[in-house]
């Protein structure tokens, strides 16, 4: 009784150290269960193939370069897509927490934007940009828009009244307040923003590839499903997993390490 | 120019400049280019014409239908499972690693995988709007009841309490914070992948469906009141659940 109490404590305790070796044998696991499960048969080679054969079509689709094609032009339109949208909720983020004119002016339509879901825009901007690049890198855009504005705006705001004080005793000239004061005060704020946005439009343009392209990971997937060729979609479904993965995980990282100094 | 600011008549107004400016730079392009896009005077007109055929309240009640029965189906089973592996380790063990390399690939990212297994039509929309329920309902849940504090089940433990009594008086109402915190994200994933779904297989109503069919008529009057209306629809969502919450966590002493 007592020792069950509290295997939730033990758990989170050792989540640092302990189970390294258990996340290793867990996707063996799985992969062994998945492989055994085919080769007896239970399912019919048109719903699941066995791990062995989606490695192998991996295997001959990065031999043919194939591969390679979808993922740069993926991660071209998702960094270029994601500068841009970066880059425009930076400026219009600071813009609306500096100036309270500005903010009444337009985080009214902002917010409001803020409610419908990205992937909504989709069908509008395809009726402006059509099915082509920019479309496509116009949604990443969009997706990184509002996470970084809106994380731009908070940490801004959340700098405290008593500093600005300070500068003006100092007369701090402009670019000094932006870059000693404001930029370190919202790094941690706008880091956070970031990795949001990143992960959400890796989301957004799957789907936006999904939906038109000649190429891309989520266009390899769509063809995969009308051709029924199961590998080429299992193997879209491991490579997005782990291009969004690592996205997040090297996010988070750049995240912990900027905002180090915080706590030491 | 503050004291004007605050005069929330003022704010209002203002508040409308930047729509206003962007419906001028519509009317004037519609007026002085040959496009295909309706003016937007056309959204009045839209609106009426889907209000009296029905073209509107249909896709909202499909959209919610869906978005709900995803709801219903996968954030209980989110939540069950997220409290299974906080409480009990060889479960978290076992399915831990699994659901998290699930949960790595875009929710959108399912659609062509089930797509081929189950078809293109309601029952894969269904699925992927539960999964994306799913996700955020078990992480919460998980660090909800992996979070409760030990002290609480140390009481418990005097109390002689029994596994029912300890899960139903002490870790299900601590978990309840972010449990509830689960449900919001999920209740707004499965608003969002609904929509999503919705675009991409196009299949029977919906305000997706409705969306994609203004897109390829070329009517972005209609496109903007569906627009309209899913704003609205989410905020609406949102709000009453925010409220839900705070009732279901009034016995709590600070407003979280």
């Amino acid at each position: 009784m007592t020792d069950r109490a509290s295997p939730a404590f033990v758990n989170f305790r050792t989540r640092d150290g302990g189970p390294a070796l258990g996340a290793v044998i867990a996707p063996v696991l799985l992969l062994g269960l998945w492989q055994a499960a085919c080769m007896a048969g239970l399912f019919p080679v048109q719903i699941l193939v066995p791990p062995s054969v989606v490695g192998s079509t991996l295997v001959s689709m990065a031999g043919s370069g194939e591969l390679q094609h979808h993922v740069t032009d993926s991660l071209y339109r998702l960094i270029l897509g994601f500068a841009i949208g970066t880059f425009a909720g930076l400026v219009f983020g600071t813009i609306i927490a500096l100036s309270r004119l500005a903010e009444a002016a337009f985080s009214p339509l902002f917010l409001t934007l803020w409610q419908v879901p990205v992937i909504a825009f989709v069908p509008m901007m395809v009726i402006f940009l059509g099915i082509d690049e920019p479309f496509k890198i116009a949604v990443v855009a969009v997706a990184a828009f509002f996470p970084v504005a809106l994380a731009t705006f908070d940490g801004i705001r959340g700098v405290p009244k008593a500093w600005f004080d300070v500068a003006r005793v100092y007369r701090t000239r402009l670019p000094d307040l932006i870059w000693r004061i404001l930029v370190p005060a919202t790094v941690p704020a706008v880091l956070t923003g970031l990795r949001v946005a990143l992960t959400r439009a890796w989301v957004v343009l799957v789907a936006a590839e999904l939906l038109a392209a000649d190429s891309g990971i989520g266009q390899m997937m769509e063809m995969g499903r009308q051709l029924f060729q199961i590998d080429v979609v299992l193997a879209g479904v491991i490579v997005s997993g782990l291009i969004g993965f690592l996205l997040d995980r090297g996010a988070r990282t750049i995240e912990q390490r900027a905002t180090r100094w915080r706590t030491a | 120019m503050n004291r004007l600011l605050a005069n929330p008549f003022i704010r209002i107004a203002l508040g409308f400049i930047a729509p206003l400016l962007l419906f001028g730079w519509w009317q004037w392009q519609t007026s002085t280019h040959v496009t295909t896009f309706a003016p937007p005077s056309a959204i009045g007109k839209a609106f009426a014409e889907m209000i009296g055929d029905g073209t509107l309240a249909s896709g909202i009640q499909a959209t919610l239908r869906r978005a709900f029965t995803g709801l219903a189906v996968g954030a209980p089973l989110g939540i069950a499972i997220g409290m299974a592996t906080a409480v009990w380790r060889p479960l978290d063990r076992v399915l831990s690693p699994l659901l998290n390399a699930l949960r790595q690939v875009p929710m959108i990212g399912w659609l062509p995988l089930m797509g081929l297994w189950f078809g293109v039509g309601e029952g894969t929309e269904l699925i992927v709007v539960s999964m994306a329920a799913f996700f955020p309902s078990m992480l919460n849940s998980h660090a909800g009841v992996a979070q409760v504090e030990r002290r609480y089940l140390d009481v418990g433990r005097i109390y002689g309490f029994t596994t029912p009594q300890r899960f139903r008086l002490i870790l299900l109402p601590a978990a309840m914070p972010m449990i509830l915190t689960g449900l919001t994200q999920a209740l707004a994933f499965s608003w969002i992948a609904t929509i999503g779904t919705e675009i991409l297989m196009g299949a029977d109503a919906g305000l997706g469906v409705t969306m994609q069919l203004a897109q390829t008529q070329q009517r972005l009057d209609m496109m903007l009141v569906v627009l309209a209306a899913t704003a609205a629809l989410g905020f609406a969502i949102n709000q009453a659940f925010l409220r839900l919450r705070r009732f279901l966590l009034r016995w709590q002493p600070s407003a979280l």
